[in-house]
């Protein structure tokens, strides 16, 4: 029974995540006949999408031991600078370009990040604060300012804007972007879990002396991250653009602490070590839902903030709490004496 | 974020390795100081010899001197929880609170009971905009020693809090109207020199002073560096991180006035740019981000030297994004240069000398990681 309850609660608290969910979305639906439609799901869908790929990168930066507050600076960057190279070349590379391209910006980014992070071991939270300062300036000095509107997007981003993978007349629809985002939360949860490289990103976070000397690369792992993470930034950048039909230099920067936010509610520890895409997933779709749905439960929108704040506390307390409660376990090397 | 703490353990474990480790944190002190003055010095000449006309104008010093406070206070608050080896990221949100409560409260009498009688209470909103502070500063002290969440989560999870109970509380506008002895003390200056300039130096004296002379401030510091010391030695971690918590939160409490001071307006979005900047600056005064280790007086500077910069790159008709660049440019080269500096200095752990300490690193790092 027991068992079968701790399996049910993950081992991230996902459990109780799907359970907070499910308690808010009957609410939801109790309080208000026009919640429980295709038009608020493919809403929440749609406003999710962003996020979550920006989540995904925190998340695998946080399983490794540190904080990245860089990733809107770099998507914004990435994708801007490519709209805005296409707009001047009148060259349109067509989708697959552009987000080759976007994503080869964001990784040179992501290797600035790692390259200072791990070589000279250095806390992650202010690297990234000081990288963000640079590629921000850097974006609106160098590439441009101007804000580009929908009608002087290239025409394949403009394409893209208006798929729709369902589209329900009156309702709403899916937009298509749902499918590569997918894709890519699925790639990164394969990695996680099947790959050498994503066991070592758990090892490094869980204890980097550990992982060193089980012959894991620590240097090297931790550069890959952050590549990996800056290309994650530009497509989610790319995507933005998208679905936002514009590019606005200014816009994306200051979201960082609500993505991490978002995260740290999807039972990721912010020590490292651990995290689960699954979770992650949760934590952002329980944001979106309050984000778009609070004022159906009859609490005014701007209550939104301080619901999500609420949460993360009463969120993180339970963990401390459980934590401490948690029965202490003897020390090995108590009886065999110190080992020198 | 790492195991800095078991730097200490060497001081028990070898004299020697104690002796180094001394000369270390002395290093240091005058690193975060030294490198502050010569980094402040050097731009001011820079900018002076540029475009000594614009740079030089006393308006222009005036303005350094009155843009310096508001951020150099919220930076300080930073260093006071970064010194326990924590971090308040809500110190901008309790800023902000403590502006609104003043200018609602403000509005409200003066409404109800008319102007003067609003500008009489004006020492009592004053007070009651601290009194704010300490309140929400206390909430993240609580949070952090009884439920024993970490610091960055707590303030995080604040932050979001206190910002979204501001914009319930102001309905998501902007509100005006502050006591107009609040707006006096914005625009006057005393012998050239801002008088919102001399509250940052008042506090500043006061909180160094608190660090380096009184007990609490040695059990702040002596937390920082390292916890399970401080415990074994009968500190109360509980209530030092209760004091340091609420410090902070006073120091933004008396921010949120100076908001005011500058502009009589209030609103919960005002400043969201300034936390980062906050902890940019905590970090370039020489303030250790894993704790027990930062000067007042570093942090003081690194407030005066980003605005020189400012202000300078303003003279020089440079824009405000080639000021973030030199910015960023400025911390990550500082930390590298440090790192680089520091790894020449650091001796070779030695192994742990009694099962007691290996006990006990064995927990903190426990505790560190759950």
């Amino acid at each position: 029974m027991i068992d079968t309850l701790r399996r049910l609660r993950g081992n991230n608290n996902e459990g109780v995540l799907v359970a907070v969910i499910l308690v808010l979305v009957i609410l939801m639906s109790i309080a208000s006949p026009a919640f429980l439609t295709a038009g608020t799901f493919f809403g929440l869908v749609r406003s999710s999408l962003v996020p979550l790929i920006f989540a995904l990168g925190v998340l695998l930066v946080m399983i490794s031991g540190g904080i990245d507050v860089s990733f809107p600076a770099i998507a914004i960057f990435a994708a801007y600078t490519t709209v805005s190279w296409s707009q001047d070349a009148s060259f349109d590379p067509g989708l697959v370009g552009i987000f080759t391209l976007a994503v080869l910006i964001g990784a040179l980014w992501g290797l600035l990040n790692g390259v200072v992070i791990a070589r000279f071991r250095l806390p992650t939270l202010i690297v990234t604060l000081g990288t963000q300062g640079i590629i921000k300036g850097v974006l609106l000095t160098y590439v441009g300012s101007a804000y580009i509107s929908a009608s002087r997007l290239p025409e394949s981003v403009s394409e893209v804007s208006n798929f729709y993978l369902l589209d329900v007349p009156g309702v709403g629809f899916l937009h298509g972007m749902l499918m590569p985002v997918v894709l890519v939360v699925a790639v990164i949860w394969w990695m996680l879990k099947y790959t050498m490289f994503g066991r070592s990103i758990f090892a490094i976070g869980g204890d980097v002396e550990a992982a060193r000397r089980v012959g894991i690369k620590v240097v090297r792992t931790q550069v890959l991250l952050y590549i990996l993470v800056g290309a994650l930034a530009a497509f989610g950048g790319v995507v933005s653009v998208i679905l936002g039909k514009n590019a606005n230099p200014q816009s994306l920067i200051g979201m960082e602490l609500d993505i991490i936010a978002a995260v740290v509610l999807g039972g990721a520890s912010i020590f490292g070590g651990r995290g689960s895409v699954f979770g992650t997933v949760l934590g952002v779709l329980l944001v979106q839902l309050i984000n778009n749905n609070l004022v159906l439960i009859g609490i005014p929108s701007t209550w939104q903030r301080a619901a999500v704040g609420i949460l993360l506390i009463v969120g993180v307390s339970v963990q401390a709490l459980s934590a401490m409660r948690l029965p202490k376990r003897a020390i090995l090397f108590d009886d065999e004496g110190p080992k020198k | 974020m790492s195991n800095f703490g078991s730097v200490d353990f060497r001081k028990n474990s070898s004299k020697h390795a104690s002796h180094l480790s001394h000369l270390i944190s002395t290093v240091q002190v005058q690193r975060g100081v030294g490198r502050m003055i010569l980094l402040l010095a050097v731009l001011f000449l820079v900018f002076a010899a540029l475009n000594p006309r614009v740079f030089l104008n006393p308006f222009n010093l005036q303005n350094i001197g009155t843009g310096a406070p508001e951020i150099g206070l919220l930076s300080l608050a930073m260093m006071i929880t970064m010194l326990t080896g924590g971090i308040d990221l809500s110190v901008v949100a309790i800023a902000n609170a403590s502006a609104i409560t003043v200018s609602s409260l403000y509005t409200a009498v003066s409404v109800g009971a008319g102007v003067d009688a609003a500008e009489s209470l004006t020492l009592v909103f004053i007070i009651s905009g601290i009194a704010m502070g300490a309140l929400l500063g206390a909430v993240n002290g609580v949070l952090i020693s009884v439920v024993g969440i970490t610091p960055i989560l707590t303030t995080l999870g604040t932050m979001q809090l206190f910002n979204g109970l501001a914009l319930v509380w102001t309905n998501g506008t902007t509100i005006s109207g502050a006591p107009s002895g609040l707006s006096a003390v914005g625009s006057v200056a005393l012998a050239g020199i801002p008088l919102l300039f001399l509250i940052l130096i008042l506090v500043a004296v006061f909180l160094a002073i608190m660090i380096d002379r009184t007990p609490i401030g040695r059990k702040i510091q002596l937390q920082g560096a390292n916890p399970v010391a401080a415990r074994y030695s009968g500190i109360s971690s509980r209530s030092t991180l209760m004091t340091a918590y609420m410090t902070s939160g006073v120091l933004g409490g008396i921010a949120g006035l100076l908001f005011l001071a500058r502009n009589p307006s209030a609103s919960a979005d005002y400043g969201s740019s300034y936390i980062l900047l906050a902890i940019v600056i905590a970090v370039l005064g020489g303030t250790n981000p894993n704790g027990g280790f930062a000067t007042v007086l570093g942090v003081v500077l690194a407030t005066l030297t980003l605005q020189v910069m400012s202000s300078g790159f303003t003279a020089l008709r440079l824009s405000a994004f080639e000021y973030a660049i030199a910015q960023g440019a400025l911390l990550v080269l500082v930390m590298v240069f440090d790192q680089l500096r520091f790894r020449r200095w650091r001796p070779i752990p030695p192994p742990p000398s009694s099962e007691t300490v290996l006990i006990a690193t064995e927990r903190k790092r426990k505790a560190e990681r759950s």
